[in-house]
């Protein structure tokens, strides 16, 4: 895929308000991209930095290579679908859906009428054209939006919180009715929302956004699994944090370094000999040492990943992989995450996980399909919350239930 | 009870005066008193054929329509700058605006009059009222435009943009279309408040007077008195027809554009 859009060192300030700090962003051609945050984070301001109705303090934005700095909005290749969709409540639907080829030239006037009812067709509101737009309820109003910004086939359709005015239902409706539609269209679409579960859904790659600035940019499933700091957990879905102490770091694969680490269960390294360990290992993920270490050392390292060792406040050692961590992760302190569906609590007859701990059933959040409980187990500072499917047979249990709960290294995430 | 009493007792407090208008008006007696001795329309007649009340008649006309025009067309840049734009000082200069709505009104008028005649030696005539009167005009003005603009969505006018229309079709497209109720009723009260209104006429008249002032002049001549019951019904009348289209487009336009009615003038 190209690159569509290119921010390089946005900043915006209002007064002395830095609403966007140094953004680079790449967008792709074709992709769904979100700008996902908190009100107040600056996704929107960014979003209208794209469209062209917020200049840039500083910084570039490119659209497929050429510079937008002296371009207005109304000569952007871009088209927004607005918040509170902006339909224009003294003209009909299709006058409202035709509204944009008015400056169009290339486009015949004969031919108008026809696309006009392509567009309506295409969000399924046929034969709608003739009504007033004032008339049409929320869905078809966003309806009507997305129509009236695709006829024109922008390279890129800019969403602002387009389903944060629809009930339940209908958000969850349209969320797929839009991936559907860029998927038929192929237009690069980019969504803002505060709605992480929606960001999750719709996109291809999601970037957070925490005041003014990129928390983390990946796609869905490593923003979920591996996020890189703790406001990104918090943010998106729910985490347990632990107080944590990360106790040996050690390397499979450290032939060249001489270490006869391979065999070793790093837990049982005397202290002594570990803070040796680590030295050598901070020398091989030191910056610029890579260059050194010759290919069979890196083709090791692949095959078997470097571990740490870490002391969970109340649930014990485990052993994770250093991708589980922050990047040049050292001993000491850390918050250990855990999100509630990777926990378990283990039903009669269930077999034992590779890590088990008795405890107590502290609240029970009933939600029909999963079930959330808070469980207190000896030692650790917080109720862990876990979330439990209602499978067939499985009881729900009650306030001060006894019950196991077993938890996994690989679910473990490091800040 | 009690309420509803003093609430009965209010209203004809406020109204009986006017009401008084149009009974002596069509009453059989240049005398003003009761009781009433006949119906007559013989004092509009007498109106039909008054040159020099035609003069004063044409002459406020042009003025209040001067005056709505100009007025909302002011009102129009402010309601529209302090609906979208935030500037330093807004506050401050939203209420020097409208400041004129609260000044006396005979301050205005001695004090226009001496700037006009002394300071700048203009002659009298119908442009200094019309000056003074979308001065205090505009307020009113600004008032109406500010419900009609505050109310349009500052999107609508980007989705124009967004959609290739430029800054100035953008507002002739959209904008202008859903504030027009709120023109028109500013135009209408301007328009009203203008014809009606004496003070100021009274101090910056020419040689030709306004309408109001006309009425003023009759009221030395007794026998003229019923002329002017006629013309004062004719009037309150034409006012009270012209703020019901006012209220009604005023009404139509918060409609249109979607948002809810947080009352105005009537």
């Amino acid at each position: 895929m190209t690159d569509l859009i290119k921010l390089r060192g946005v900043n915006k300030y209002y007064g002395t308000y830095h609403a966007l700090r140094d953004i680079d962003l790449t967008i792709r051609a074709g992709e769904f991209f979100s700008l996902l945050g908190p009100s107040g984070c600056g996704k929107t301001t960014l979003l209208r930095v794209i469209a062209g109705f917020e200049g840039v303090s500083a910084g570039t934005v490119m659209i497929s290579d050429r510079d937008m700095a002296n371009v207005p909005p109304n000569q952007r290749p871009t088209n927004m679908v607005f918040q509170s969709y902006a339909i224009f409540p003294h003209l009909t639907v299709a006058e409202n859906v035709a509204f944009g080829l008015r400056k169009r030239s290339d486009i015949a006037k004969s031919a108008r009428a026809g696309l006009v009812e392509e567009a309506l067709e295409m969000v399924a509101l046929g034969g709608y054209g003739k009504r007033a737009a004032h008339a049409l309820s929320g869905g078809q109003r966003q309806r009507v939006a997305l129509a009236r910004a695709l006829i024109l086939k922008p390279k890129v359709l800019l969403l602002d919180e387009p389903l944060s005015a629809l009930d339940k239902k209908m958000r969850e409706h349209m969320q797929v009715e839009l991936i559907r539609l860029q998927r038929h269209v192929g237009i690069t679409f980019i969504l803002v929302t505060h709605d992480q579960e929606e960001a999750l859904v719709m996109s291809d790659r999601i970037a957070v956004m925490f005041a003014g600035e990129i928390g983390q940019m990946d796609d869905p499933e490593t923003l979920y699994r591996r996020p890189k700091s703790r406001r990104v957990a918090e943010f998106i879905g729910k985490m347990n944090f632990l107080p944590g102490q990360v106790t040996a770091l050690s390397a499979a694969g450290e032939a060249s370094s001489g270490a006869p680490l391979a065999g070793h269960a790093p837990g049982t390294v005397p202290p002594n000999r570990t803070n040796r360990l680590l030295t050598d290992l901070m020398d091989k993920i030191a910056p610029g040492t890579e260059a050194n270490a010759d290919t069979d050392t890196a083709e090791e390292a692949a095959a078997s990943p470097e571990v740490m060792t870490v002391d969970i406040a109340g649930l014990g050692a485990a052993q994770i992989s250093v991708d589980q961590a922050p990047e040049g992760a050292k001993l000491g302190e850390v918050a250990v995450g855990i999100r509630p569906e990777t926990l378990a609590i283990l039903f009669e007859g269930e077999m034992p996980k590779r890590h088990e701990c008795p405890g107590v059933v502290d609240e029970v959040v009933y939600y029909g399909d999963m079930t959330y409980y808070d469980v207190r187990i000896k030692d650790v500072p917080q109720p862990l919350t876990i979330a439990m499917k209602n499978l067939i047979g499985r009881p729900v249990l009650e306030v001060g239930a006894a019950c196991r709960v077993a938890w996994d290294d690989r679910a473990l995430v490091l800040f | 009870m009690s309420l509803r009493v003093y609430a009965i007792a209010y209203l004809i407090f406020l109204y009986a005066p006017i009401v008084l208008l149009p009974l002596f008006a069509f009453n059989d007696a240049t005398i003003i008193a009761f009781p009433l001795s006949g119906f007559t329309t013989e004092w509009f007649s007498a109106l039909k054929t008054n040159g020099s009340l035609h003069g004063a008649l044409t002459n406020s006309l042009i003025i209040a329509g001067c005056t709505a025009v100009f007025s909302t067309l002011l009102g129009m840049c402010a309601a529209r700058a302090a609906a979208m734009s935030h500037f330093p000082g807004k506050g401050g200069i939203t209420g020097f605006v409208m400041l004129p709505l609260v000044l006396p009104e005979i301050i205005v008028a001695v004090s226009l009059l001496v700037i006009l005649r002394q300071v700048l030696g203009l002659d009298l005539g119908n442009w200094t009222i019309i000056m003074a009167h979308v001065l205090i005009c505009t307020p009113f003005s600004i008032a109406i435009l500010n419900g009609a603009f505050g109310n349009l969505d500052p999107s609508m006018e980007e989705a124009a943009l967004d959609l290739g229309e430029s800054r100035w079709s953008a507002f002739r497209l959209v904008t202008l279309p859903l504030v027009m109720p709120g023109i028109i009723s500013s135009m209408l009260i301007s328009f009203t408040i203008s014809l009606d209104e004496f003070i100021i006429a009274f101090f910056l008249t020419g040689s030709d007077p306004t309408l109001p002032v006309y009425i003023w002049g009759l009221l030395r001549f007794p026998a003229q008195l019923p002329v002017v019951m006629a013309l004062g019904t004719i009037l309150v009348a034409l006012s009270i027809i012209l703020l019901t289209i006012a209220e009604l487009f005023r009404r139509r336009g918060i409609k249109r554009s979607g948002a809810k009615d947080t009352g105005g003038f009537l």
